[in-house]
Order: C-alpha cells, then sequence, then structure tokens
C-alpha cells in the first residue's frame, strides 16, 4: 500500500517538474539568447577592446626582439641573413 | 579565491588571459624533457630555444604540433605546469575556458578538459578558436551579418563565417605556418643539398618568405649542413625560390579560405563584399598572404591589429562575462 503512495508522489513529482520545464523553457531561452547577445555587444566588449589597444600599443615582445637580434649577429652559427 | 583563466593552447604559442588583469603569460608551447626520465626540465621560451639543438637525453617538443594532441601525458603535464605558473593551486580553484581547433576529436576534447581539471580548475570548458578570434579582434558578431574571420596558426588554419553569436559555416585543415618551415627545410634539403634545423627555416620564412610578390624583395644567406661533405656551407636563397617552395601549402590554406566562402549562405556572403574578412593568427603574417588571399576571392582582406593575441583576448571576453556567454561553450549549443 505504502509502495502505491511513493510511486504516485513519484510521478507526480516528476509530471509537475517536466510541465515546469516545458512551460518556462521558452522564455529562459530567450532570456538567455539576449543575455548571450548583449554580451557579445559593443558596450560588452570594451573591456576587450581596452585589452586591445594596450595590446597594439605594447612594447615589442622579448621573443620578437630575440628573433630580431639574432638574425643581426654576424657571427650566427645558422641563420639566414640578408644579403 | 583564485581569479578565473582564459588559455590559448595554441600549436606554436600559448597565452594565458586572467580575469580583470587581461594577458599574463605568453610563449611558445614548447617543453623540454629528459629523454630518460621523462622529468620535464623546461617549458615556454626557454625550451624554444633548446629545439634542434640538445644533447641525446634532452628532448625539445612542440606536444600540440599539427594542431592534434599527439601525447596526451605531455598535455596534461603542460596545463599542469602552465596553471601553476600563473598561481592555481589546489586551494585556489579558478573556472578555465581553453581554445582549441575546432576540428579537436572527442577524445583530444575529453583529453583537455580533464587535464586541465586534475591540474587544479574548478571547471574546465572549450571554445573553438576562430570564435574567440573574432570576439578579439573586435568584430560585430552579435549582430545578423556575416562576420567572416581567418586564424593561422602554426598547426591550424581555420576558416569561419559568424553571425549572431554562432558560427554559420567552417573550414579547418590541419596545415598552418609549421607547414611552411617544412617546405622550406625540404627545398632547402633537395634543392641546395644542405640540412638546416626547423628554427632557421622559420626565420627564413620571416625575412623573405611571401606568398605573392611584394615590393623591395631581399636575398638571404643560410647556413647549414652539407649533406655530402658533413661540412657547414652557405647558400643564397631567393624570394622566389621560397614561394616556389611554400606553394603547396599556400594554396592549400588559401583553397580552405574559398570553401569556406562557398559554405556561406548567400545573404551572408554579400556583407563580406562590404565588410571583408579578418585576418588573425601569426601565420596571416607571411608577407603578401592577405593580399594573395584577397585576389583570389576578390573580397578585402583585413588584418586585425592584435593579430597574435586575438585569440586569447576573445576567451578573455567569454571568462569575464562567464554566465551570460556559458552557451557558446563547445558541446554547449542549444
Ligand atoms: N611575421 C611573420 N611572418 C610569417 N610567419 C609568422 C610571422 N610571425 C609569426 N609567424 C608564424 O606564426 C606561427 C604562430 O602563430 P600563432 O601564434 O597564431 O599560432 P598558434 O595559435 O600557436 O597555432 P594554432 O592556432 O595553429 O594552434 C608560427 O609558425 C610563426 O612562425
Ligand atoms: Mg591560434
Amino acid at each position: 500500500m505504502i509502495w502505491v503512495i511513493v510511486v504516485a508522489v513519484a510521478v507526480l513529482a516528476l509530471v509537475t517538474v517536466v510541465v515546469a520545464r516545458r512551460n518556462r523553457s521558452p522564455q529562459s531561452s530567450v532570456d538567455s539568447f539576449r543575455r548571450q547577445i548583449d554580451a557579445l555587444g559593443p558596450a560588452a566588449r570594451r573591456t576587450v577592446v581596452d585589452q586591445v589597444q594596450t595590446a597594439a600599443g605594447r612594447e615589442p615582445d622579448p621573443d620578437v626582439r630575440q628573433a630580431d637580434e639574432r638574425r643581426a649577429e654576424p657571427d650566427d652559427e645558422d641563420g639566414p641573413r640578408g644579403a | 579565491m583564485a581569479r578565473d583563466l582564459a588559455i590559448d593552447l595554441g600549436t606554436a604559442n600559448t597565452l594565458v588571459y586572467m580575469k580583470g588583469r587581461g594577458i599574463v603569460l605568453n610563449e611558445p608551447s614548447v617543453i623540454a624533457l629528459n629523454r630518460q626520465t621523462g622529468e620535464v626540465l623546461a617549458t615556454g621560451r626557454e625550451a624554444w630555444q633548446m629545439i634542434g639543438r640538445t644533447p641525446g637525453y634532452i628532448v625539445a617538443v612542440r606536444p600540440l604540433r599539427g594542431g592534434a594532441i599527439t601525447d596526451f601525458e605531455i598535455t596534461e603535464r603542460m596545463i599542469r605546469l602552465l596553471l601553476q605558473r600563473v598561481g592555481v593551486s589546489r586551494f585556489t580553484r579558478p573556472k578555465v575556458v581553453i581554445c582549441v581547433p575546432s576540428a579537436i576529436t572527442e577524445v583530444e576534447r575529453r583529453a583537455v578538459t580533464d587535464a586541465a581539471r586534475r591540474a587544479g580548475a574548478a571547471d574546465a570548458n572549450l571554445i573553438e578558436q576562430p570564435m574567440a578570434a573574432a570576439i578579439g579582434a573586435d568584430l560585430p558578431i552579435d549582430e545578423p551579418v556575416g562576420n567572416m574571420v581567418i586564424d593561422i596558426g602554426g598547426g591550424t588554419s581555420e576558416t569561419a563565417v559568424i553571425s549572431l553569436g554562432g558560427i554559420v559555416a567552417l573550414e579547418a585543415v590541419r596545415v598552418g605556418s609549421f607547414d611552411i618551415d617544412a617546405a622550406i627545410q625540404n627545398y632547402v634539403r633537395r634543392e641546395h643539398g644542405i640540412a638546416i634545423g626547423e628554427r632557421t627555416a622559420e626565420e627564413i620564412k620571416m625575412a623573405i618568405g611571401s606568398a605573392d610578390p611584394t615590393p623591395q624583395e631581399s636575398q638571404a644567406e643560410v647556413r647549414g649542413r652539407d649533406l655530402m661533405t658533413g661540412l657547414p656551407k652557405t647558400v643564397i636563397l631567393t624570394p622566389e625560390e621560397i614561394r616556389y617552395a611554400i606553394e603547396d601549402v599556400v594554396s592549400s590554406i588559401v583553397s580552405s579560405v574559398i570553401r569556406c566562402l562557398a559554405k556561406a549562405p548567400p545573404e551572408l556572403s554579400q556583407d563580406f563584399l562590404v565588410r571583408g574578412m579578418y585576418l588573425v593568427g601569426g601565420g596571416g603574417l607571411l608577407r603578401g598572404l592577405a593580399q594573395r588571399i584577397e585576389r583570389e576571392t576578390k573580397v578585402p582582406v583585413r588584418m586585425s591589429n592584435v593579430p597574435l593575441e586575438a585569440v586569447v583576448l576573445g576567451a578573455g571576453h567569454v571568462i569575464e562575462h562567464y554566465d551570460a556567454l556559458k552557451g557558446m561553450f563547445m558541446g554547449a549549443r542549444r
């Protein structure tokens, strides 16, 4: 007898969850899509744009400098040189 | 409390963006190991300097070379070291977003996220490189317009059309700037009979390599080992012969861009003519490449002003807006 009640309650809970999800999902999917699009918009992108500007006006990368120096070295073992 | 991280785990270079701080690490994706014990001896710039110059017991490798994870164990150790170096420990567990080639297999995907979790990430998610590149290049991907981005890296070349925050068309090939280095190495060996290392080949590419004739071209003097005598030898290389040497690689990259254009819906194709395509990635810096793509596609090509950082900056943007953008993670598509 108790099992019948437990199963009935479980089924009811499941149905409630499914129905709630189905009812909620269109609105929440619209919301999350809106939020995603807003987060990709120009206002949100500002932090990255700032980063881009700092990066663009940056000091030369130590790696790049090394490569340049190496290319300029006259007695490099095997590097190419302008001829 | 650790700050969340975005990682561009490139085949050539690894960059890390820390939430609220910006780029905190930028170095070659190279690891040097003791061949006998398997111990890590160096990573990054230090390991890069060892490539081709190590004694027999040391091996300096790029574990992600070819855009594929060839060695899971080494990749995991690299991710672990990377996280340690930016301050991640067992007690500070940040969220991590990692950019990977879009052609990555399911197994590779799992390997990268598992590695990051085991290395201390509270949560690890992946995002496709071209998507991150488009955000980092500041393209208006929130609008219903065709944004085309071409990312040419060391081991991969990916072209994507993005509109309304999603990938509409994608073409990815496991061919990149490393293949140009290899083509130069092979050419010099075949035509001049000398052996050169991969770093020298890369230097030749940067010094005189080009995908299309450009003004003010110069020759380069290259030293290597004569294959016949074994002695050091010098040869002069011209820009024309390097163009010839790398032609196959360049044309396969250009063909993949053309295939992506062909996949785009016609409504978006119109946009490219006006807006152009954006070129990012170190491989895109090859002289004459933008001009060559433009010539073959008749679509204007614009160079990003941060070609090497665009991908990590885009992933950094995702970390900054984590909750709103988590639907963009690989495998999270609605
Ligand atoms: N000025 C240049 N001219 C030609 N090639 C360049 C130049 N600068 C960098 N490269 C090449 O770009 C490559 C590195 O580019 P990048 O850092 O974008 O690759 P990655 O992101 O690590 O690779 P992937 O995206 O394939 O995983 C190297 O092969 C390097 O030789
Ligand atoms: Mg890359």
